[in-house]
């Protein structure tokens, strides 16, 4: 095993960068994509460059490139936004008792540049890394928002000359989210939900054929999770379900390692 | 690929703005509201299991729905499959680079051989 000691030396926007590094990486071809997307749909660099900013979320993007493309109304495309982006409410919930303390401002500004995934690598190192704070937590943010913008501009300067199959780089982030399951699974339990949430987020997708699935399936699983625990650990504390999983490759709650192995 | 979108540059700006909005209201007011009172111990232990639902809900729509909303397996074989690989890796590696990494290989050298 290699040693995974973290140098107390080393400044802060070095190690959020290591934290941040695999997260960075795989927002440049998503990116680029991206940028490409919207250069199709008309929109200019300007204009990509602030839309990475100001709403900086992949799938509002994307969505944004491909209705246009279709000359979908105004409005419309706004209530898509607005139901695809109702999940941050999600995340803002689940983080907020790691941002306890904090002042108005920076819970704003902290709010502005959260999204899925710099949420998915934040909330790991808070849950993980007791030292994890929520001022490192936003230099997460900031360096993935940094290169996806530059990304973004970078595909909308280059256009149409850059052929990227969507699918294939688009798996980046959904490899992502795959390890932050993986790293979520703590006892049976988390793994039964998990095919709970899997089997109703497919049911809601297609019921509602529209994101607002992601959130519905999401309350309810979630729900059901801590329904399911509260009961066990109440009526049956030596319930199978609690059975811790194997973890290899670390041990117990220490999961620190992956910022060094970018 | 010439412009299909005949809106002009304020029409866009319009829907930058409108779109920020949409967007910023539902991440703040949650932080805003969860943070500023004592949080009952119950709201926690369900917010705990939020990640894993939704991690999980955004793969599925990822690797067996379709752009149009229906589910589909067929046409997902490579997805599907660099999922385990993906899973496996995840596990007994915990590198985040790791996956992703072999995660895009795969899906690549998968839907070329598929």
């Amino acid at each position: 095993m290699t040693k995974q000691v973290p140098n107390p030396n080393e400044p802060k926007w070095r190690s959020t960068l290591n934290v941040a590094m695999p997260l960075n990486l795989s927002y440049i071809p998503i990116g680029l994509a991206c940028g490409v997307l919207l250069h199709a749909a008309g929109f200019n660099t300007i204009l990509t460059g602030l839309v990475s900013i100001f709403i900086f979320s992949g799938g509002a993007q994307f969505m944004i490139a491909s209705m246009l493309t279709i000359n979908a109304p105004l409005l419309s495309i706004v209530l898509m936004l607005f139901f695809l982006e109702l999940r941050y409410a999600l995340l803002g919930s689940s983080l907020s008792k790691y941002l306890m303390g904090t002042s108005e401002r920076f819970k704003f500004i902290f709010a502005v540049s959260m999204n899925d995934e710099n949420y998915a690598v934040n909330y790991l190192k808070f849950a993980t890394d007791k030292k994890w704070t929520p001022r490192e937590a936003l230099m997460v943010e900031h360096y993935s928002l940094l290169f996806w913008t530059v990304s973004n501009l970078i595909g909308s300067l280059v256009g149409s000359a850059l052929k990227i199959d969507l699918t294939v780089v688009h798996f980046a982030l959904t490899a992502l989210f795959l390890y932050m399951i993986i790293m979520q699974v703590k006892n049976r339990l988390t793994i039964f939900i998990g095919l709970i949430a899997a089997v109703l987020a497919v049911f809601f997708l297609v019921l509602t054929k529209s994101t607002l699935g992601l959130v519905i399936s999401t309350l309810i699983s979630s729900f059901i999770g801590f329904s399911l625990e509260h009961y066990l650990r109440h009526k049956k504390p030596g319930s199978h379900f609690l059975y811790k999983v194997r973890n290899p490759g670390s041990k117990e709650a220490s999961a620190e390692e992956e910022s060094d192995e970018g | 690929m010439a412009a299909v979108n005949h809106w002009n540059t304020t029409q866009h700006l319009v829907l930058v703005i409108l779109g920020f909005f949409v967007a910023f209201a539902p991440r703040y007011l949650p932080i805003k509201i969860f943070t500023q009172r004592k949080i009952p111990e119950w709201f926690n232990e369900w917010m705990k299991f939020i990640p894993v639902s939704l991690f999980t809900a955004l793969v599925v729509k990822d690797v067996f729905v379709t752009p149009t909303y229906q589910f589909d397996i067929v046409h997902h074989t490579p997805e599907i499959i660099a999922s385990v690989i993906v899973g496996l890796i995840a596990y007994f590696t915990r590198s985040m680079a790791l996956s992703v990494v072999v995660g895009l290989v795969s899906v690549f050298l998968l839907a070329v051989v598929l």
